[in-house]
This record gives structure tokens, sequence and C-alpha cells, in this order.
């Protein structure tokens, strides 16, 4: 499989990047073709632009800063997104990269004068994401799990329409044991190189 | 009271920056005291950098004057106000980085002895959200309308004494003038009464 993988971590060293590691060392066990776009190292700017918001019906062919990473969206054949759960949902530069990456002519089409998108990404069968929370389930649960949701129906509905989504989530991670962080670990890598 | 209007839209004449000059306007009218953060013109940057998250597990977590500022501002309001488009069926990234880098221990929440998390925006009253989406409201529904969750769940139980209320105006793009100033109205309304 040809498999993207999203990373959103400010630190080198965190657990989080571990987890890209072993999500990149999975795949390449199990022979899959992968390409990382790893964020805070492009310096990505997370904040839509006026002129971006204004042109947000424009193809994309006319957004030079985003095309290689629309180019890599329309590649794939599954997603992986590796980041930590902070306000129960994704940092803001992965949540940028949503606003920014996932436009018209790139994630949908929005018909003339219609109100609902048509979904471009047909190539996406599977989607997996692999997150760390702060908080325990059941304080995750009473948020709502925005995060989870945002992932598996806001973007899953713009995707292959038979594409089946993964949620990897290690919950409670300032409490938890230095065995549960590497059983986590190892789960990770596992199910990656499963992947298909 | 005290209100702290957070309004998060690109375009200096987009709706959401209509909603939040009505809004301002009728909670001035009623007597309250409005300080404004438009996160696009003051500039605020949208994702925690690396000394942020350092900085994030000391007892000094916050780094930059303009957080600082607005942390203050978070600790003396009683009621927030939210104005933002739905992107992805959460805030624009500008948002969410902004609760991740305001919102941060010994301002939003306290770790007690244990490594809980405690609340602690006791100060804050009520909380509301004016959000316009693309979407009609059925599919608002269906993928959930997760940014309304971030602050009506996970923020309110760091505010529990709050009580929160929310204005959404759906599929806006196909909206008539006539519903878009009715919208408005009805923010004249709601915040007027606060």
């Amino acid at each position: 499989m040809k498999v993207l993988v999203v990373y959103s971590h400010p630190v080198e060293g965190s657990f989080t990047s571990a987890l890209r590691d072993r999500v990149l060392a999975g795949l390449n066990a199990g022979g899959h073709e992968t390409r990382l776009d790893d964020l805070y190292a492009d310096d990505f700017r997370p904040e839509l632009s006026a002129w971006e918001r204004t042109n947000h019906l424009l193809p994309p062919e006319h957004k030079p800063e985003i095309a290689a990473y629309a180019a890599n969206l329309r590649w794939c054949d599954a997603l992986v997104l590796v980041y930590p759960t902070w306000w129960s949902g994704q940092p803001a530069m992965l949540k940028g990269w949503m606003d920014r990456v996932w436009v018209a002519g790139v994630a949908y089409d929005l018909p003339e004068g219609g109100n609902r998108i048509r979904p471009r990404l047909h190539n996406i069968r599977r989607i997996v994401t692999v997150t760390s929370h702060g908080s325990s389930k059941s304080i995750n649960a009473i948020q709502g799990e925005s995060g989870k949701r945002v992932v598996n129906r806001s973007l899953r509905v713009l995707c292959n329409r038979y594409a089946r989504t993964r949620w990897l989530a290690l919950y409670r991670i300032d409490r938890c044991s230095a065995q549960t962080r590497e059983a986590f670990l190892a789960k990770t890598e596992r199910s990656m190189q499963r992947l298909r | 009271m005290q209100v702290l209007l957070v309004l998060a839209h690109p375009n200096p004449d987009s709706f959401s920056h209509a909603i939040a000059d009505r809004g301002r306007q009728a909670l001035e009218s009623a007597g309250h005291t409005v300080h404004l953060l438009d996160l696009y013109a003051l500039g605020s940057p949208a994702a925690m950098s690396a000394e942020e998250h350092a900085a994030y597990q000391t007892n000094d977590p916050i780094v930059s004057p303009m957080v600082a500022e607005h942390a203050a501002l978070v600790k003396s309001c009683e009621a927030m106000v939210f104005v933002y488009p739905t992107w992805w069926s959460s805030q624009p990234a500008i948002l969410k980085g902004w609760l991740e880098r305001v919102m941060v221990p010994g301002v939003a929440f306290v770790f007690n002895s244990r490594g809980k998390v405690r609340p602690g925006l006791g100060n804050i009253r009520r909380i509301v959200g004016i959000s316009t989406y693309g979407s009609p409201r059925s599919y608002v529904h269906f993928v959930n309308d997760n940014g309304r969750r971030t602050l009506v769940r996970a923020l309110h139980l760091n505010a529990w004494r709050s009580r929160t209320k929310w204005l959404g105006l759906y599929a806006i793009d196909t909206t008539t003038a006539a519903v878009r100033d009715a919208f408005l109205a009805r923010v004249d309304r709601v915040l007027g009464a606060l």
C-alpha cells in the first residue's frame, strides 16, 4: 500500500516522535511504500490566510504552497495521522493542515449553488489515527471525543466510500507506566505492519 | 460583566466580523465591558512552539507576552464569547491554537498533588459560541459539531460554574440576506440579555 504519514509534534524526542518512528518502522517491515509530512519540521503555516479564504474554491494549481501536500493526499491508499490530543482534538498545526490542504479540487467539489460537498479522495481506503491523551478514556467520553469524530466522520466522508478507520489511542499518558507505553508502541508498530 | 470576545476569521469584511461587531454593540449597550481579541488581526500564532511545549510542564508555562495578556483577560472575565466559522467540524487552527497556548496549567486548570486535573475557571459564568457553517444543519449533526463539543464540554468542564449558549448559522453560502439579518438580530438579542 502507498501510505502517507502526517506527523505533528513540536519536540523531537517526545513520545509522539517515538510513535512516528514505530509507525514508519512497522510500515517498512510490512512492505508498504511510505511518505512522511512532518508539519513542524516543514515549518508549515497552519493559519488559513484571507486570500485562501476568499479563493477557497479556486483549483489547487493556483496554490503552490500546498501543492506538495495535496499531491501526497491524492497519491496515498492509506492515511496515518500521528499527533498528541490537545483540548480534545488535533493540535492547531494539524488542524491547519486540514484547513489549508483539504480544499476544493483536492478533497471535495462543491457543486455550483449547492451546499453539500462531494468527496474527491476516492483513493484513500484506510485512515489510521495514532494519538495520546493526557486524560482518561471516560473524561474523553464526557468531552465527546471531538478529535476522533473530526477524523472518523468529517475527513472520512471525503475519502473512498468503503474507507475503514482505525483508532489507536493511549489514554492517561502522564500517569501510565513505562511498560504500558512500550506496549502501546509495540501494538502501533504491529498494526502498521499488518495494515491492509 | 467583563466579557472576553474571541474572534477568528481571516477576512475583516467577513460575516463573522459582522457578528462580532453587532455582538460588541449589544454587549456595550447592555452595560458590559468588552475585550475583543481578533486573533488574525493580532497575528496570534496558531501552533504551539517547541519552547512553549517545554514550558508547559513547568510552573511558568507562559512564554509569550501576548499569551500572558490574554491569560490575564481569561482569568478576570466573567463571560467568554467565541465567534468563528466552523471548518471540518471544528475551530479554525488559529482558534484551536489559542486554546492550546492560553488555556495552560495555572490558567484553565491546575494539576493537584496526585497529578490530576482540577478546573480553574470558576470566574466564568457564561460561555457563548457563535459559529457559521458551510454545511446544512443535518450534515453538521451527522459529522458531529466537534468545535461546539470542545467549547461546551471540554472547556466547560474547567469553567464549571458557567452556563453555555450556542448560536449557529448553517448552510451560510446558500442563505438569503434576510436569514443573515435575522441571525444578527438574534445575536443582538442573546448578547444584549446576557
